[in-house]
């Protein structure tokens, strides 16, 4: 089996390669001839999905069976690993991981080859852009980092799976993670191909406004899930460390929203096209920079996997993209002209522009905070620390700003707002904000006592800002239809977003970021307290009181533990029983904590099972209260919903659809693209 | 307007001020920055490690550090310490002069040059003939006006 890996492997490089090969072919004979080639290589790029999709599922058999003369499968696998972390093995190490990439390049590949139709010419390129980043791919797994490589003896058993990883939202959050990696290849690939035909119009951003946003929902699912699971696995009481892998996913995550604004401002009104093309390109290159801090090592991480040669691979092809990317827009930056200018610094144009910087201030924050380290050691000769007090100190203030910009936005006319349509749109929003942020002070939220009680109350108030400002706009327009459609307020509210899902949507993706803000927020009056607990003893943090029930030990064949069984008192008052638990797992000799946690909208009781104390045997409990953790996973929630809805098409849109016509080809200014309707053949 | 708008520079003036208040959490506020070196990749005042070789210890130092300083409040001096006994990586926030200091400096510079480009780039598109003129469309083909129509419904009522 690994030789057939092996052979899946190489084949499905020749095939892209010759798909890269063929496609650049097509694209510099715009001729019959070079169509035909094109075609060709679409055809290679669809098979090379087949072939790598082979490739994957031998690992996936190998790692099922327990075939550890592969020396993938026996460093992250072994026989007592439950079958779905098994499946997991495929992107749980280096070499797996690159391999599922390359897999999810071609996946992401032969959905757009075999849309094609949607825009024949567009696509060829786009795809000849995406077999050249599947060939770097299959280069690095077929020569750097095979997960074929044999054994020159066979164990008995692997090495295990990392017990971290052994959770279930592990088999999600990687490939949800990667998916949104990889998905940003596509409206890459699209904007390049764009920008070197010369190609017309914004025709590029309607084909892949959907991938873009499924891409971005795809990363913000994989960034939540990551918080969740260092919330309820790694047992330190927090979900966002600020680790270089962490910001290595918050990177692409942050200039990819930026797009998503920005490129409104291109549909709409044929304004920030450079802006846009070098967004996107930002984007794709933060992705594999991304890929690069977590798979080789040059930063300390306690996500990361050991130092590996794939770095200079990686410098390489972040060389080859820039270098491109810049000759590209070179050669034909001209045909980027803007059609429109901004007439205000009061209008929604100017408030897109100042969003759009303050998203990509916090990303080049983040990205300056993950690679100081590098840089300390160029010119000082040693590595520093960049943790969390830098991080939390640098981008409250900018996302303050961005939660500010998010309750303005909206509310400002395109073109210009003049002061009375600020004063009417601005009132109620206002005066809402002022009582919440006097309302907030008798509840306990101090401003002047630390900068963290001052920063918890500033994003109170913002947040009630945007939520007035969201439900003002949803009341006003529900106004407006109620009349018209003789309905309540609520279906009036109903067909005005069913109407314009994007917008309405995109609300909602405002209010689900908002309530995220909120828990976050919340971080600034946690509580903890550690405390040895014999049977019977009783641990008292906030109203919560704790008492030691029972504390039993376990032994199976992939771990053992220790666990406690704990009655939860509030007030006085019995509420619940809670069972923490500490694993050793034996393959790999570490130890996790299970996370026992009780919680509700106003707080989380969480509570870990920290092991005995070596010298009087009795068990260390440490509780912590996390005041609106719940409001963070409510607010992904809430995003994923908003971005679900502005997916769907509108209800008058799917009546009558933009009628393409014969007419609307065109030829390119320079390139000799030509641009045909769905559907239409050559 | 204007009522809010005092109120609010108001609140935020007080809030400011007070700001600097004393700060009964010095412990914790240090402990938070200081990371134990047990390869753990916690910080300090969270590492859940039973039979940990360093946290004790390094807790113990923070003790004794925080009482020594109280006087004074240096916590510079704390952090000092921590980087002279444990290694410069075991504190995790960059220092605020030297070299280090570029650490803070450049993700606000970049928001301010930004804001700077911002401001001028639209100053000068106000002036200029076309924004003047008013809409100065470039006649685009009707497929890509039909878009760019659905564009506006979309994003607009």
């Amino acid at each position: 089996m690994p030789l057939l890996g092996d052979f899946c492997l190489l084949f499905a490089l020749a095939l892209a390669a010759y798909s890269f090969a063929a496609g650049i072919l097509g694209f510099i004979r715009k001729d019959e001839v070079g169509f035909r080639v094109a075609e060709t290589a679409r055809r290679a790029g669809i098979a090379s999905f087949f072939v790598i999709t082979g490739a994957a599922l031998v690992l996936v058999w190998a790692a099922l069976n327990n075939d550890f003369s592969i020396a993938y499968i026996l460093q992250h696998s072994n026989r007592a690993l439950p079958t779905p972390y098994k499946l997991a093995a495929l992107w749980s190490g280096q070499e797996g991981s690159l391999l599922f990439w390359a897999w999810l390049l071609a996946g992401y590949g032969f959905v757009l080859r075999v849309r094609h139709k949607v825009d024949k010419r567009l696509v060829a390129t786009s795809s000849m852009v995406l077999a050249g980043i599947q060939v770097f791919f299959l280069l690095l797994v077929n020569f750097e980092a095979n997960p074929f490589g044999i054994m020159s003896r066979v164990a008995a058993d692997g090495n295990g799976l990392n017990p971290l990883l052994q959770y279930p939202e592990m088999v999600i959050h990687p490939p949800m993670l990667y998916l949104g990696y990889v998905g940003f290849s596509v409206p890459f690939a699209f904007a390049l191909s764009a920008l070197m035909m010369r190609y017309p119009g914004e025709k590029w951003i309607h084909i892949t406004r959907r991938w873009t946003m499924v891409t971005w929902l795809f990363l913000t699912c994989g960034i939540a899930l990551g918080a969740h699971w260092a919330y309820a696995v790694l047992g330190w009481g927090g979900y966002w460390g600020w680790d270089p892998v962490e910001n290595a996913s918050l990177l692409p995550w942050l200039s990819g929203t930026a797009f998503l604004h920005s490129v409104m401002m291109q549909e709409k009104r044929g304004m920030m096209k450079v802006w846009n093309v070098w967004l996107i390109f930002v984007t794709f290159m933060l992705s594999i920079l991304g890929t690069l801090l977590t798979r080789s090592g040059i930063v300390q991480s306690v996500h990361a996997f050991a130092e590996s040669a794939i770095g200079p691979w990686f410098y390489a092809f972040l060389m080859i993209i820039f270098v491109v990317c810049v000759a590209a827009f070179i050669k034909n930056r001209k045909h980027l002209q803007s059609e429109n200018k901004l007439e205000s610094l009061v209008s929604r144009e100017s408030s897109f522009l100042f969003n759009n910087l303050v998203l990509l201030a916090a990303c080049f924050a983040v990205l300056s905070g993950t690679l100081f380290p590098i840089l300390s050691e160029w010119v000082r000769g040693y590595k520093i620390t960049v943790g969390a007090p830098f991080f939390n100190k640098v981008m409250l203030p900018i996302g303050l700003f961005l939660i500010f910009l998010t309750a303005v936005g909206p509310l400002l006319a395109w073109r210009n707002t003049s002061l009375g349509s600020l004063k009417k749109n601005f009132a109620i929003p206002a005066i809402f904000s002022v009582l919440v942020a006097i309302a907030l002070i008798p509840l306990g939220v101090k401003p002047w006592l630390d900068v963290a009680h001052l920063y918890s109350w500033l994003t109170f108030v913002l947040s009630a800002l945007v939520i007035t400002s969201i439900a003002s706009e949803f009341i006003r327009g529900g106004r407006v239809l109620k009349d018209k459609l003789n309905t309540n307020l609520f279906g009036g509210m109903y067909h005005l977003t069913r109407r314009n899902m994007r917008r309405y949507g995109g609300y909602i993706v405002h209010f689900g970021v908002i309530l995220a803000c909120i828990g976050i927020a919340g971080q600034a009056f946690n509580q903890s307290k550690e405390q040895e607990m014999a049977q019977g003893d009783k641990l008292q943090i906030g109203a919560y009181t704790l008492v030691g029930q029972e504390y039993t030990e376990d032994d199976n064949a992939n771990y053992q533990s220790q666990a406690g069984l704990l009655d939860v008192y509030k007030n006085g008052k019995y509420l619940t029983r809670l069972n923490p638990e500490r694993r050793q797992y034996k393959a790999s000799n570490q130890g996790t904590t299970i996370v026992a946690d009780y919680s509700t909208l106003k707080e989380d009781l969480y509570v870990i099972y920290e092991g005995n104390n070596p010298d009087t045997g009795h068990p260390i409990i440490k509780a912590f209260i996390n005041p609106l953790v719940n409001w963070l996973w409510i607010g992904v929630l809430t995003v994923v919903l908003g971005t679900g809805m502005a997916l769907i098409p509108n209800a008058a849109q799917l009546k009558s659809p933009v009628k393409l016509t014969a007419t609307a080809a065109v030829e390119s200014a320079g390139g000799g693209a030509s641009m045909r309707p769905a559907g239409a053949r050559k | 307007m204007k009522v809010v708008t005092r109120v609010l520079v108001l609140l935020l003036f007080t809030a400011s001020s007070l700001m600097a208040a004393e700060n009964t959490g010095r412990y914790e506020r240090l402990g938070s920055k200081i990371m134990c070196t047990c390869g753990c990749g916690q910080m300090l005042l969270q590492c859940n490690h039973i039979g940990c070789p360093n946290s004790a210890t390094m807790i113990r130092q923070l003790h004794e550090q925080v009482d020594a300083t109280a006087a004074t409040n240096d916590d510079d001096a704390v952090l000092n310490f921590f980087r002279t006994q444990w290694g410069v990586t075991t504190v995790v926030e960059p220092n605020r002069h030297g070299f280090e200091l570029i650490a803070w400096i450049l993700p606000f510079a970049g928001l301010g040059l930004g804001m700077f480009l911002v401001v001028v780039v639209v100053y000068r598109w106000h002036g200029s003939p076309a924004a003047a003129a008013g809409e100065a469309e470039i006649k685009l083909d009707p497929h890509l006006q039909a878009l760019r129509e659905r564009a506006r419904k979309e994003t607009e009522i």
